[in-house]
């Protein structure tokens, strides 16, 4: 493989953590905690949708090789995906007295039970979209990028949610509602601001995103009880990196650590690859070691960076 | 009038000679008898004050007397434990901060009373979140008044000095066009004449006619440009009157005002 393919793999895998680590990022700064669910919300999506596709699998044209249908299912996953989240809330978190290490642990339990659920229902296998492989893109075979168009549906899709996150959070009353109480909540319901609905607001954005990002894994791999909780420390990567608290800096952080994972079976041959790098040089590290590298990067960065890329002091 | 010590806030209140305190049937906002505090620790005890339409109060006394601690409760951050607040006699303790804003009161806090990663328009718009109508005219408004603010209207709030942020502080407040704001020691942490600047601006939000209630670190600056005054000890009023008679009284002066 390339390293052009290595690096497209890269940004599509990017796309996949940047939509999970948006949420994670909105969620710790208006709900004050990091939810440890964040990973199992993406399987509660991808389920939803790979169930919602038995039924509607066949419904419509096909856009960049995926029927309507899939679409379909993607927003019926964003959807459940939200009012669970929601619900988990307005019953677990909401209720309870506790402060935001109190959440984080109640966060497992309830990661704990949505996988649960997950498997009482599906059983603990793989399984996958029924949705035929495609064959790579013929014109980018000769740079050496073998890259489907379902991999350009995952980044297109990802860039279009980004893109309007980035709209309601700068143009919208409730984006400037959300930045408000994200910056200082008691100055927000000190200006009127009515923070509990804006609470609701975040988790059904931050739930919607980690669901999409769930069914794009779930196309991208495979889908299985723990493929969200699997993921969870590199999205939890991703956010630090970024800066935690900044969706800005989620989604630069979610693309560099997706970048750096798939980049990692480069670093064996870099004098092979790279022109300037003496033949023969290479770091030897296996592939294994993928989530090792990323947290490697992510301790380098935050020794230059103590508050991530776009933490406060950087900004 | 008060250079006896009053045994309760009731008689303080009653010894106020101008009037416009006193009679807390007058008052747009009152506080009566309230105990309160945070969690477990008590902080305000039976302490009762007024304020009448259009005047200036300024709390003064010790650092932990409780100053601040009254207009987090008035507020609705904290609940009274026990009394009442009241606004044009509706009973107001324990409501939420963001439907007491509705209200017609403002609060500014002493810290952190901008938001620092939004720009000067977008905290304008964050003050106006509770109005109906279009912010346009009322934010322009301010805008005019605060030239300061116009300046730097799409740079972000964190990037301001000390006494514009003070400025803004207010401006935010006022885009609601309170009847009653609450002002949380305006001149704390600035130089001397920026705070004289902001005591400026607090005497011209007050012309407009919204009643001020201020608390102030610096006792005779504050109660030189109030109408009234109230001296906070161990959470109750220890002094109250017009804020001329308590500087002129050789008692306050000796134990609140530094001689």
């Amino acid at each position: 493989m390339s390293v052009l393919e290595h690096l497209a793999n890269g940004l599509v895998f990017g796309s996949i953590i940047v939509l999970a680590s948006i949420g994670l990022s909105l969620v710790y700064s208006i709900a004050g905690f990091a939810n440890f669910a964040h990973g199992d919300t993406m399987t509660v999506g991808a389920y939803t949708a790979l169930v919602t596709f038995g039924f509607v699998g066949t419904l419509g044209a096909e856009v960049l090789g995926l029927p309507l249908g899939f679409f379909l299912a993607l927003v019926v996953g964003v959807a459940v995906a939200a009012v669970v989240a929601v619900a988990t809330h307005l019953l677990v978190y909401e209720p309870l007295e506790v402060d935001s290490i109190g959440l984080l642990i109640t966060s497992i339990g309830v990661a704990f039970v949505y996988r649960g659920v997950i498997q009482l229902g599906f059983g603990t296998d793989f399984t996958e979209f029924r949705i035929p492989l495609l064959r790579p893109i013929e014109a980018l075979v000769p740079y050496g990028i073998r890259m489907t168009r379902h991999d350009v549906a995952i980044v297109a899709s990802a860039v279009v949610l980004v893109a309007g996150l980035h709209a309601l959070l700068q143009y919208t009353d409730l984006g400037r509602k959300m930045r408000a109480t994200a910056d200082n909540p008691s100055l927000a319901r000190v200006s009127g601001i009515r923070t509990d609905r804006i609470e609701i607001w975040t988790w059904v954005i931050g739930a919607g995103l980690a669901a999409a990002g769930g069914v794009f894994l779930g196309l991208y791999n495979n889908v299985s009880p723990r493929m969200g909780f699997d993921i969870l420390l590199v999205v939890f990567a991703a956010v630090i990196l970024g800066g935690i608290g900044s969706v800005y800096g989620a989604m630069a952080g979610g693309l560099l650590i997706g970048v750096i994972n798939q980049l990692t079976p480069v670093l064996p041959r870099l004098g092979r690859e790279f022109p300037l790098v003496p033949e023969g040089f290479g770091i030897p590290i296996g592939v294994e070691y993928a989530n090792a590298v990323v947290f490697l990067i992510m301790v380098a960065v935050l020794l230059v960076r103590p508050s991530g890329i776009a933490g406060e002091e950087a900004t | 009038m008060s250079d006896r010590e009053p045994p309760s806030a009731t008689d303080a209140a009653d010894d106020g000679s101008g009037g416009d305190a006193a009679d807390a049937a007058d008052a747009v906002l009152s506080v009566e008898h309230v105990d309160g505090g945070y969690g477990d620790v008590q902080v305000l005890d039976d302490l009762s004050l007024s304020l009448s339409a259009g005047e200036i109060a300024c709390l003064i006394g010790p650092n932990g007397a409780g100053k601040s601690t009254v207009l987090k409760t008035v507020f609705g951050l904290l609940t009274p434990w026990s009394g009442r607040v009241r606004y044009r006699g509706d009973d107001i303790g324990g409501t939420a901060p963001e439907e007491i804003v509705r209200e017609g009161i403002g609060y500014v806090p002493q810290t952190e009373n901008v938001f620092g990663s939004l720009t000067i328009e977008e905290n304008l718009r964050m003050g106006g979140v509770a109005r109906d109508d279009d912010l346009g005219p009322v934010i322009d408004g301010l805008y005019d008044r605060f030239p300061v603010l116009t300046e730097k209207r799409d740079a972000k709030a964190r990037t301001l000095s000390g006494g514009q942020r003070q400025v803004l502080a207010f401006a935010r407040a006022l885009v609601m066009e309170p009847d009653v704001l609450l002002i949380d020691e305006p001149s704390a942490g600035l130089a001397p004449n920026t705070a004289d600047e902001v005591f400026d601006d607090v005497l011209a939000v007050n012309e407009l006619g919204t009643a001020i209630l201020m608390v102030e670190q610096n006792a005779r600056k504050g109660l030189s440009v109030s109408d009234s005054g109230y001296v906070l000890d161990q959470g109750s009023v220890a002094f109250a009157g017009e804020a001329d008679g308590l500087l002129d009284d050789p008692e306050v002066s000796r134990l609140y005002l530094g001689g």
